[in-house]
């Protein structure tokens, strides 16, 4: 019995003994094989990815210069971002209290707010973005002093500065607090612009510090690729200053364009855009007034109309808005006429004041109710006629206007190197009625961009070439050498030769004497058309508000030799309060002739005077101030100019000061103010006044009666009136101040056409 | 062999097994005795003192085997403590890598200390001590559960969300759990040796040693500790088992256990619904099934099942490949893993020393294993063989259920590992229950090296 028991033990002892291990382990060892061996790797790198930080060594992003190459539009330098590790703060309040009182002046921050950081519990808390290089010695002075090793970190970073302000700002956009580009150029560009950041791998433990691994890893940060614009800053500040002026003189309510294109390459020299906003500090709206009306709206309702400001100011209405191009649309109508021979110049049409179309239940208008008469093909397009351009449009038929249409590019975008760019409405082939045609043949019910319309003018201009638009016409490596250039080929050749020299000849005699007369620039042989456009959809919404119109100019120079088309554009004139000047001519027209005059001159388009011109060109004052009045005079005189002198008119007297001043313009025949010792202040000055809306006559008698001198711009048409003046009325000004008078005709060559 | 009569002869305290052990001695002679005579007469040292192993000759009869394995257990074991607490201490201990290993280094010294001078104790004389150390266990044990479940006295029995395995006296702090176990092994031992003749019998046989382990059991349960129930219940059922328990009385005593179990949930459902209702909830149902989905799912756990430790587990397990990252070299005790130093340390030696570091590690505890059965079936009487198998199978079940959670094997329970975990009671008392495993050698019939 007993010897029995000592056996089975031993043999249950055995098996149990045996079976802990062999099967014991030997599931284990199963188990091991499969986690070590088979999904070993998987493991591994499972266990890695948690425990292998990397950081981001931000690459310095590219830098946009304008088309000169040297001026920088926007540029990134080297700042610090300062990080707080709580962590190694929080449990010692009395370090913490001395942390917070020693950072609060060096970074203008809150004392409070900045012991708050420090009793989080982490390891990584922003306490402030993109200090420069003093502010962060000065942290560090700070820290050394007080003998605090851990808990307050640097990291290197890059702020974005666009030294000329809102000069561009819809253009280049602005960049977000990781630097990404957020809208504009840089946003479009962001794979350029960004570089690629580098990276430091550092192992970690699961509170994210560092671990005394040495598997540390860098990879260089590469900097971003530089941009080199078509957009000239000083063409660009120019269309942004005369905007501004249009905006005010016209009480512009919804912004303004202005695109200034080289007809041969879509090269963008100028792109302007109002409302804009300074992309160094994009979410401060700039436009006073609407910045009012947001905080009169109650607390709640702020938020969301803030954002509204935001995208409004930040938006880019020359490639995300639409319009209807209205009478500037006929210069496309009338090439595609002659184009296809439906027409010649020789073609006539009697203008009744309206054109009937099949099933219409009456004629559509003419802006000229009266009718225009008897016109030849010419005249049609100078007077604006629209029914001269419905009758094209029926000749040309459906199909052949929706591929010329197509061609000229107002159906698709235009590809544009800028983001939201907008999708154009229009009647298709299919679909398109006669009604459709006739109302389209004058520019209505046809949704394009601003950019659309330049870029098929330009294609007018260029001996009918249609042309990709862009704004970045290089891209450069960080060491400067040429990445890439822009392809500058025409896309497709739209029209002939033949017929661009015909447009472009009956918009010159257009915008010398027809219906855009007020875009004429003495000397640049200006070819234009207005447009008047009515934002009928806004209208149908609410019919109790008067009409609110698009006054668009567009145009190119020199018209013997195409260089630049421009496009100025303003959304919706306040007829209301500026006078009743709502039209193309008389509101975008002196703009456009202001900038034309200035830019052409900048961008080396050679004026070449008629003879008629030259007689009424201004002139250049001579020196004449220091030197004894006989010899002042005497060199006026022959100078062909005239004098008066205030002060003393003793022998030998000496000129202390001349007006205009050596170097200003002023008339051919216009005078020069003498002033010599012991003249009376108020004598010497006078105040300017209003001259809106006087014809060239009154205007020069206004102004002979105040002292002044006038140097006129624009129309030469007796009908033209002054939309512009270049001092405010009410300045006190020296006697014999030259002012400038843009003239323009107040005409509003639309019709109203309400068509669904 | 007739040294070996004569000694246990003149054992006054165990004169009523005597007869027994002389049985077995003599069913062992024919193979041992030349060798034993031989050596007998080599050491007449043994021959004046024959129970009684003097301080200042320790080594004497030690079973050598035995003892390289449990010092190379031991070394290893402190070698990887340190290894795998040396992160975990840095950021927990205040910038102090060696907290753990210094801790841990000294309980081991004092161990084997302890375990040197334990194994010239004359293990009979447990059989005097069985019960007092089973009543001591057990007072200890309702202490946890008095102080933890009851009374919730923190200062004395800390709570771990739901379970209080821990016990505070002064500055001590041990799992009481870890005693009892021992206290098992012993007084389980003594019966069996007691009424070897009369296992077979259902009352004396089954009921009676059940009651003993039951009266463990079912207090740590009471402490919601899961896994010591786990051990302790499997651990007295194997010995029974060996003792010569009828299977089938095993199975209906498992059986009414059972339904008892289930009636004290109930009623401690019934007397505290809402206490009650959670603890059964999370401490017998959802819990547990949380696991069981986490061991099924390690990866994708649905829901509200937290298998961060299981995870991180097999992270650092299959970081290590064949050969592992190198010793001290593991990434995955940088705080990933949580209290690498305490059950999941056999993820670290995985991590740093590989599957072939894993396989040596695990053989090392299988020649434990084998070893001290080995001694154990070659006491020299009943008890030393039940003791001997207890203390071996307490420690191989742990070390293979610990293994076994730690590689996802099965779901997971808090076992330590022993000779690896960190803890110093449950070092002490492990490196004490060696010095008996060693005591029982050196007078087994055990060939010495």
């Amino acid at each position: 019995m007993a010897k029995g028991t000592t056996e089975r033990i031993s043999t249950k002892a055995k098996w149990i003994t045996g079976l802990l291990i062999f099967a014991g382990f030997g599931l284990v060892l199963v188990s091991l094989i499969r986690w070590q061996l088979v999904r070993g790797e998987e493991m591994e790198a499972r266990a890695l990815e948690q425990s292998l930080q990397s950081t981001t060594i931000s690459a310095m992003r590219g830098t946009i210069y304008d088309a000169t190459g040297t001026k920088i539009l926007a540029q990134s330098a080297s700042v610090w971002t300062i990080v707080l590790e709580p962590n190694y703060l929080n449990d010692d309040d009395a370090l913490r209290r001395k942390v917070a009182k020693g950072l609060a002046p060096i970074l203008d921050m809150d004392e409070e707010e900045i012991y708050e950081k420090t009793g989080e519990d982490s390891y990584f808390s922003y306490l402030k973005r993109r200090v420069e290089t003093d502010v962060r010695d000065a942290v560090n002075e700070f820290l050394t002093e007080n003998e605090i090793e851990s808990g307050v970190r640097f990291l290197p970073d890059y702020k974005r500065y666009y030294p000329y302000g809102t000069v561009a700002s819809n253009v280049l956009g602005f960049t977000g607090s990781d630097n990404q580009g957020l809208d504009g150029l840089e946003l479009y560009y962001e794979s350029e612009l960004r570089g690629t950041a580098g990276r430091l791998v550092a192992s970690k433990n699961a509170w994210g510090t560092d671990m005394p691994f040495e598997y540390e890893q860098y990879v260089g940060a590469e900097d971003g690729h530089s941009l080199v614009l078509t957009i000239d800053e000083t063409v660009q500040s120019i269309l942004e200053k005369h905007l501004a002026e249009g905006i005010e003189k016209y009480k512009v309510k919804n912004g303004a364009v202005a695109i200034m294109m080289e007809v041969d390459t879509g090269a963008i020299v100028g792109l302007a855009t109002k409302p804009n906003y300074d992309p160094n500090d994009p979410y401060t709206i700039l436009d006073a007034t609407v910045l009012a009306e947001i905080e009169a709206l109650p607390e709640e309702e702020r938020d969301a109309a803030t954002t509204n400001a935001w995208y409004k100011q930040w938006r880019n209405k020359a490639v995300s808005d639409t319009y209807y191009p209205g009478s500037v649309f006929k210069m496309i109508t009338g090439a595609m006429g002659l184009e296809e021979g439906v027409v010649t110049l020789d073609s006539t049409y009697t203008c009744t004041g309206g054109f009937q179309v099949e099933g219409e239940p009456e004629p559509l208008h003419c802006w000229k109710r009266e009718g225009h008469g008897l016109e030849d093909f010419s005249a049609g397009i100078y007077n604006s006629c629209n029914p001269w351009m419905m009758h094209l449009g029926s000749l040309l038929g459906v199909e052949t206007f929706c591929k010329y249409r197509d061609a000229f590019g107002f159906t698709q975008p235009t590809g544009i190197d800028l983001p939201g760019e907008a999708t154009n409405l229009y009647h298709d082939v299919e679909t398109m009625g006669a009604t459709d045609l006739a109302v389209e043949s004058f520019g209505q019910n046809l949704s394009i961009t601003p950019v659309q319309m330049v870029t098929a003018a330009s294609a007018i201009a260029n001996g009918g070439y249609l042309v990709q638009p862009h704004v970045v016409d290089r891209i450069l490596a960080p060491d400067g050498s040429i990445l890439k250039t822009t392809d500058t080929a025409p896309l497709r050749q739209v029209i002939s030769e033949e017929t661009s020299k015909a447009i472009t000849e009956i918009l010159r005699y257009n915008a010398e004497n027809g219906t855009a007369s007020g875009g004429y620039v003495a000397g640049y042989r200006i070819a234009g058309k207005t447009g008047t456009s009515e934002k009928v959809a806004k209208w149908n919404e609410d019919r109790s508000k008067p009409m609110e119109y698009i006054a668009s100019y567009c145009g190119f120079a020199p018209a013997d030799d195409p260089k630049y088309a421009l496009l100025v554009y303003f959304d919706e004139p306040d007829g209301s309060e500026n006078g009743g000047l709502t039209g193309g001519n008389a509101v975008a027209g002196p703009i456009f002739t202001q900038i034309m005059a200035e830019t052409l001159p900048y961008l080396g388009v050679e004026a070449r005077y008629t003879e008629e011109e030259y007689e009424e060109l201004d002139t250049v004052a001579p020196s004449v101030t220091g030197v004894p009045l006989e010899d002042a005079i005497a060199a006026l005189d022959e100078a062909g100019l005239d004098h008066s002198v205030i002060g003393s008119e003793a022998e030998g007297v000496i000129v202390s000061a001349q007006i205009p001043e050596s170097g200003s313009a002023l008339p051919r025949d216009g005078e020069v103010v003498l002033y010599t010792e012991g003249y009376a202040e108020d004598e010497a000055t006078t105040q300017v006044p209003d001259f809106s809306g006087l014809d060239l006559v009154n205007a020069s008698y206004l102004a002979s009666i105040n002292g002044l001198q006038i140097s006129v711009n624009g129309a030469d048409i007796s009908s033209a009136a002054v939309m512009l003046q270049n001092i405010k009325a009410g300045e006190t000004v020296q006697v014999g101040t030259v002012i400038s008078l843009t003239f323009a005709e107040n005409i509003n060559t639309e019709t109203f056409v309400p068509v669904g | 062999m007739a040294e070996r009569r004569e000694r246990t002869r003149r054992d006054p305290g165990r004169r009523d097994t005597s007869r027994r052990t002389t049985a077995r001695g003599l069913s062992q002679t024919p193979r041992k005795a030349r060798e034993s005579a031989v050596q007998s007469r080599e050491q007449p040292v043994r021959r004046r003192r024959p129970v009684r192993t003097k301080l200042f000759s320790l080594g004497q009869g030690l079973d050598m085997p035995l003892f390289v394995f449990i010092m190379v257990l031991l070394a290893v074991g402190l070698v990887m403590l340190f290894s795998a607490s040396y992160a975990y201490s840095y950021y927990r201990q205040g910038g102090d890598s060696y907290y753990y290993i210094r801790r841990q280094g000294m309980f081991a010294l004092a161990g084997v200390a302890a375990m040197l001078l334990i194994s010239t104790f004359d293990y009979h004389r447990f059989h005097k001590l069985a019960y007092p150390i089973f009543v001591v266990a057990v007072v200890l044990l309702g202490a946890v559960f008095v102080f933890g479940q009851l009374l919730h006295v923190e200062s004395i029995a800390p709570s771990e969300g739901v379970a209080t395995r821990w016990l505070r006296l002064g500055p001590i702090q041990f799992q009481p759990s870890e005693a009892a176990k021992f206290a098992l092994i012993v007084v389980l031992a003594h019966y069996i040796s007691q009424h070897v003749e009369e296992m077979e019998g259902f009352v004396t046989g089954a009921l009676k040693p059940i009651l003993l382990v039951g009266a463990v059991a079912g207090l740590i349960v009471l402490e919601k500790h899961l896994s010591g129930t786990l051990i302790v219940g499997l651990l007295g059922v194997l010995m029974l088992f060996l003792g010569g328990t009828r299977v089938r009385h095993l199975l209906v005593l498992g059986i009414i256990a059972g339904i008892l179990l289930l009636a004290v949930l109930g009623i401690r459902n019934a007397l505290s619904p809402e206490e009650a209702g959670e603890a059964v909830e999370t401490a017998a149902g959802g819990y547990q099934m949380d696991r069981v989905i986490g061991w099924l799912h390690p990866f994708d756990p649905p829901e509200g099942v937290d298998t961060w430790q299981i995870r991180q587990s097999l992270y650092s397990i299959g970081s290590g490949g064949l050969l592992g990252v190198g010793l001290g070299q593991s990434r995955q005790k940088y705080l990933w893993l949580p209290e690498p130093q305490n059950d999941f340390i056999f993820a670290i030696v995985c991590e740093e020393l590989g599957l072939i570091g894993a396989l040596v590690v695990i053989i090392l505890f299988s020649l434990l294993i084998w070893r001290g059965m080995y001694i154990s079936l070659h006491a020299k009487d009943k008890f030393g063989t039940m003791l001997g198998l207890g203390i071996t199978l307490q420690v191989g079940i742990q070390a293979v259920l610990n293994i076994c959670v730690v590689t996802n094997t099965i779901p997971n329970t808090g076992i330590s590992l022993p000779f690896f975990s960190y803890g110093g009671t449950s070092l002490m008392i492990l490196l004490g229950e060696m010095g008996i495993l060693l005591n029982i050698s050196r007078s087994a019939n055990v060939e010495r090296t």
